[in-house]
């Protein structure tokens, strides 16, 4: 493996490779989540067999009658059904003998809601694929509404901010890539689109993990229009989501827990909630709940790493 | 090498027949749950995988609805796919049952008939195959272990015709059925190997396989939409002679048919017919020889095939018939009677206006005796001769 790592071409290099996306896709002004797929696709190669849902990423891997806006293979089925309709394709490609990739692209709605039993049985049976969250924190695609991905605090169309009601979601979300670490897969890591090196090494090392069982990338994708952020901040708002450890750059490969993008000096979350819409309305003592999860969090990350024998 | 078996004849329940049926189809992928009637068939199975007969990628899911998907993805990509559930399980999977059939994809399933959620009941009932009429599925009942090991092997050649392409049921009565302990000839693998051949010959299906653009599940909408649903609907209806002509194809290979669409006994010179399906046909068969003897000319339609529904060979054996009765084993809300019996009922402006009589019988193991089909026969004779008549019966 290490060898490998030192081979790995760079991000540029995978930029030489063919955009499988046809341009002008319907995604909107700013979307991370079509950086996100273009990325995937270019890393992966071309023989990937994307499945996927109804969501936000649906009209561009479905296509519309026959018109299709990729050159990839391409599995839909229903929200509660993708890990395990990859699994049907991926034991039907094992019994047959044929040699394929198969990711599954979901949002967090679909991976930690209503698809997460089917995740969660894909996982425990180690079936040999790859799951990519594109985690936006909520159900952009039919109108913003919160899933259990949504932070504290943030407003959203089904946690409003109203006169009586003033906090937004009273709970915080559900961390679910260290839900899937729990599932003793071979691999786990978070990813995010400002820091694409890290991400492209994830997912090289998905692919060969892939090949023994179950992979699972949660990725971190703000929404331009259902977080209220400028259409050119979106990759900002990454950064931000990194250096305040509020997402963490991390990996889990057998067991062993690394942090693979360390933050010397973590900056307050404020700096992140102060330029995102949705968490515009949340006062100092709601930042400071918010700022307590986030702490709490990366101290479980920190002790896992510690306890798994890695820093 | 796959493994080769001999001709063999065995006491065998109905879940052991499906199951051996489905091993000697040779499925690629296996993915099932466990329920209650059902999991005999899925225990026998994973025997056979484990055991190395069965060579195949068996897949313990964590719930129906998986299981349903694993198969339609297995199936979309070349696969030949196999499950079984029943009531609760079959109706956690309603939602991938579209994707399946919307797919056309020639997954075989068998469903163990019992009463679904709501009021529970671990018992026989026809109304969890009721409640997936309109997915778009094949459906097939059947009546003893014997037709059960027979017509899932039918059921695969029937759903990967060409002509067809759409996913089949095979449903059978819990308990009564799933059960009961019969001989059964259990084909060879050689003859059944030789019976699906002819599937070899086709054609090749559209297959999603790696490097190969395809989308399976594009959205289809406004006219993309309205052309796969009409060819699904025709698929539907080329079902009807081709599970005629499956059953002659059967006979032919195995010395054993069942008539496809439906199996009549003694209706050709009958004044009056009961029609019915599943276990209660033999019950049925024999009361309709004693009211025989007693001077009544009953006859008798044991209905096979439920979706697509047989019309034109129900018409010609109830055309000029003086009354009907038919017996269900589940109910239809919103028409107050039995489903089958709104269904036959619907061909009134083929078969004509005669007194139709519908009877509720055998719900929740409720046994459908003897004594009961002789009242429904002495109903459905005094209809025939212009005696005041209930429409609707609820037995016992």
């Amino acid at each position: 493996m290490a060898e490998q790592r030192k081979r790995q071409p760079k991000v540029c290099d995978y930029y030489q490779n063919e955009d499988q996306f046809s341009p002008g896709v319907a995604f909107c002004s700013g979307c991370t989540l079509e950086l996100n797929l273009r990325f995937i696709s270019r890393v992966l190669g071309k023989d990937i067999i994307f499945v996927g849902t109804p969501s936000c990423s649906a009209p561009v891997l479905h296509g519309q009658n026959v018109a299709a806006w990729h050159r990839h293979a391409y599995y839909a089925c229903t929200m509660t059904g993708v890990a395990s309709s990859a699994s049907g394709l991926t034991r039907y490609y094992q019994q047959a003998g044929i040699d394929a990739t198969v990711v599954c692209h979901t949002g967090d709605g679909c991976a930690q809601d209503v698809g997460f039993q089917t995740l969660s049985g894909a996982a425990e049976r180690n079936e040999k694929m790859i799951y990519i969250t594109y985690d936006n924190e909520g159900y952009m695609n039919t109108g913003i509404q919160q899933s259990s991905a949504t932070p504290y605090g943030a407003s959203t169309s089904t946690t409003p901010v109203g006169r009586a009601a003033r906090g937004g979601k009273p709970t915080s979300s559900k961390n679910m890539p260290l839900v899937m670490a729990m599932h003793d897969i071979p691999y786990v890591a978070t990813a995010t689109l400002s820091h694409l090196e890290d991400y492209a090494r994830k997912l090289v090392k998905a692919k060969e993990w892939a090949k023994e069982g179950f992979a699972y990338l949660h990725v971190f994708c703000p929404c331009v229009v259902g977080w209220k952020i400028p259409t050119d901040s979106s990759i900002q708002v990454c950064r931000d989501a990194v250096k305040t450890n509020y997402f963490p750059l991390w990996e889990m490969e057998e067991g062993t827990c690394r942090i693979t993008h360390p933050v010397k000096e973590p900056r307050p979350v404020s700096e992140l909630t102060a330029t995102v819409g949705k968490f515009k309305h949340m006062n100092d003592e709601g930042l400071a709940v918010l700022q307590g999860q986030v702490d709490q969090r990366f101290k479980v990350l920190q002790a896992l790493c510690g306890a798994s024998g890695s820093q | 090498m796959p493994v080769q078996l001999e001709r063999q004849t065995k006491v065998l329940t109905g879940n052991g027949a499906a199951a051996y049926a489905a091993m000697l189809c040779r499925p690629d992928v296996v993915a099932a749950y466990p329920i209650t009637p059902q999991s005999e068939v899925i225990e026998q199975l994973a025997k056979f995988h484990a055991d190395g007969v069965l060579d195949c990628q068996y897949v313990t899911v964590e719930g129906e609805n998986s299981a349903q998907n694993v198969v339609c993805a297995a199936t979309m990509a070349g696969g030949r796919a196999f499950t079984a559930t029943s009531s609760y399980g079959l109706v956690y999977m309603y939602d991938a049952m579209f994707n399946t059939a919307g797919y056309r994809a020639p997954v075989v399933m068998i469903n163990v008939n019992r009463e679904p959620p709501g009021i529970h009941a671990v018992c026989s009932g026809q109304q969890d195959m009721i409640s997936v009429r309109d997915t778009g599925w094949v459906q097939l009942i059947v009546e003893d272990c014997q037709e059960i090991m027979d017509t899932t092997i039918m059921a695969f050649r029937l759903a990967e015709d060409y002509d067809v392409q759409l996913p089949v049921i095979v449903n059978y009565d819990g308990y009564y059925l799933s059960f009961l302990a019969e001989s059964v000839c259990i084909p060879g693998s050689g003859e059944v190997d030789q019976y699906l051949e002819v599937l070899k010959g086709q054609p090749p299906r559209p297959r999603l396989m790696p490097g190969d653009p395809m989308g399976c599940g594009s959205h289809g909408i406004g006219m993309g939409y309205v052309e796969l649903r009409k060819k699904h609907m025709a698929a539907m209806e080329r079902v009807k002679t081709k599970i005629d002509e499956i059953d002659e194809e059967f006979r032919g290979a195995f010395g054993r048919g069942y008539g496809g669409q439906i199996e009549e006994y003694r209706t050709e010179d009958a004044d009056i017919v009961l029609v019915t399906s599943g276990s209660a046909v033999g019950t049925a068969r024999t009361m309709i020889d004693a009211k025989r003897d007693e001077g009544i000319k009953v006859g008798l339609v044991k209905l096979r095939l439920f979706r697509p529904f047989p019309t034109e060979r129900l018409c010609q054996a109830l055309k000029g018939k003086k009354a009907i009765g038919v017996l269900d084993r589940s109910i239809c809300f919103g028409w107050n009677c039995g489903p089958l019996y709104m269904e036959t009922r619907a061909l009134t402006p083929e078969i004509g206006v005669v007194p139709m009589l519908s009877f509720i019988d055998g719900l929740a193991n409720m046994d459908i005796t003897q004594e009961h089909i002789g009242r429904m026969i002495d109903d459905i004779q005094g209809a025939s001769e212009g005696r005041p008549y209930q429409e609707v019966t609820w037995l016992p």
